[in-house]
Order: C-alpha cells, then sequence, then structure tokens
C-alpha cells in the first residue's frame, strides 16, 4: 500500500462527500495501472481513458477500462490523442468498437502544442487557437453532459 | 472566446479522473480541461495524482510558483483501532483546511493539489 495514493484517496473522499462543495474535479492519474488498482478511482463519477493510436496504448486504455468497471466506476469513455489521419480514426473506432469501449473524443495531432509544452508553457495560453486546444474545448462540452453521447 | 462558449455548459458537477499510458498526452488533456472548465460557472479543482507530477505546468502556473508546491502529506491519514481491533488509515483533516493549505490557485482560478511523493525505495 503506498501512502502517497491512499492520501490522495482518502483527501478525494472526504472532499467529495461534502455536499457544499460544487466544484469540478479534474484527477490526473498515475501513467501506470497501479494507482486505479489502488481504488483512486472509487471517488469519481467518469473515469476518461486517453488512447494514442497504437496497439500498446490501446490495450492499456482497455485495461484500465475494465479495470475501473471492477471498482464501480460504470461510466468510462476513451478520448483518442494524437490522431494524424484516417487510417488512425479507422483503427482507434475499431477498437472501441471491438472491446464496447465509448469513444467520445478526438484530438488531433498537433505538432505546435510539442513545441508550447517543450517550452513548459500553458496550451491553452500559448496556442489557443491550436487544433488540439480547440477539440478539448469540444471535449469540454461533451463531457459535461449527463450521459455522453459518441 | 471560449469563455462564452464554457459559460453554457451544463451545471453539472463533473468528478472525473483521466488514466492512460504514459506519453498519450493525459496530462495535456486533464489541464486544459481544467482550464476551459473554469471558464465556466463552477471552480475548478486538478489534482496531480502521478508519481511524476508536471499538470502544474499545463495549467500555466509558472515553475517558480510550481516549485513551491508541497505534495499532500501521509500525515494527513491517521490509523484508527476500531472496537473489533482491526486498524485502519482514515483521513484526519477538513478537506477545505487541506485545499487551502496545500492548494494554489492558478490561471483561470483553478486550484491545483499535488500528491506526496511516492515512496517506493531508491526512487528520487
Amino acid at each position: 500500500m503506498c501512502g502517497a495514493h491512499a492520501t490522495v484517496r482518502g483527501f478525494l473522499g472526504e472532499i467529495v462527500a461534502r455536499a457544499e462543495s460544487d466544484r469540478h474535479i479534474i484527477v490526473d492519474m498515475e501513467a501506470g495501472l497501479e494507482h486505479l488498482s489502488r481504488g483512486t478511482g472509487r471517488h469519481v463519477s467518469r473515469l476518461v481513458a486517453v488512447l494514442e493510436p497504437y496497439y500498446r496504448s490501446m490495450e492499456t486504455a482497455r485495461n484500465v477500462a475494465t479495470l475501473a468497471s471492477e471498482l464501480g466506476i460504470s461510466d468510462v469513455v476513451v478520448v483518442a490523442n494524437k490522431v494524424r489521419d484516417e487510417g488512425d480514426r479507422t483503427a482507434i473506432a475499431d477498437f472501441c468498437r471491438a472491446h464496447a469501449m465509448q469513444l467520445v473524443g478526438e484530438v488531433p495531432f498537433d505538432s505546435g502544442l510539442a513545441v508550447v509544452e517543450r517550452s513548459g508553457g500553458a496550451p491553452i495560453d500559448a496556442a489557443p487557437g491550436s487544433p488540439a486546444v480547440q477539440a478539448v474545448i469540444a471535449l469540454a462540452s461533451r463531457l459535461s453532459q449527463p450521459a455522453v453521447t459518441a | 472566446m471560449s469563455r462564452s462558449v464554457a459559460s453554457t455548459y451544463p451545471l453539472i458537477r463533473m468528478r472525473i479522473a483521466i488514466a492512460g499510458k504514459g506519453g498519450t498526452g493525459k496530462t495535456t488533456i486533464a489541464g486544459t480541461l481544467a482550464r476551459v472548465l473554469a471558464r465556466g460557472s463552477r471552480e475548478v479543482l486538478a489534482i496531480d495524482a502521478d508519481s511524476n507530477p508536471n499538470l502544474a505546468s499545463v495549467l500555466g502556473i509558472p515553475p517558480s510558483k510550481a516549485q513551491e508546491i508541497v505534495g499532500l502529506p501521509r500525515s494527513l491519514m491517521q490509523r484508527i483501532t476500531s472496537e473489533d481491533g482491526t486498524t485502519k488509515a482514515v483521513f484526519s483533516a477538513d478537506p477545505e483546511d487541506v485545499l487551502r493549505k496545500f492548494g494554489v490557485v492558478g490561471p483561470d482560478g483553478v486550484r491545483l493539489m499535488v500528491m506526496g511523493k511516492v515512496g517506493h525505495g531508491g526512487a528520487g
């Protein structure tokens, strides 16, 4: 049992239990799966699995989705990132369909973003009009719906 | 521009966890999402629960300020023993106090809290 993860989980449990706390909460999870398996996800209502159009990344997202549903998070959705072309789009759509995963958004590959991130800035400040940032704005709107539809 | 778009969002309260293989851009999406949502009608709390934390920079918090962020200390969890003799760790502080003490406010008012250092041996 890792103390750092347990502390975040404890904090999350307390803050979401408070009715007066009406904030949106966004948790950037551990890259691997270990974090999820320790149960942090119990206190969230929706899990967004981000994947890239290559096999290992899609497999990881599938494992994350499975773990999440085992933890009782019924609302698991997928966002495809760094999508370059129709081939990427088809591969991801096929994978999601084959594993009954709900794809709710797509963020295009954006070389401009890589430049911003190398310099350590916020994409939304440095490149607000970039295709990737615009796609996240559209995603925010979609995730704001109680039930997400693709 | 995006502010007017965001303000039209329904008022549901979101509690979203973002996961994915390292390098997929999950932090970029998490941080940008937090900023976009914060332009709507609700405050946003962003929690960096990655043992390699870099959500601060995506949120636009300058490095000088990001360096000063203190991760959640484990001492907030306290071991209690129940009547049947079993012990368990419970979060033992007021979360709003914790947020005031350890949270950092970034652009668009996004509040960021960072997980404490993960303590597996030799990690550094």
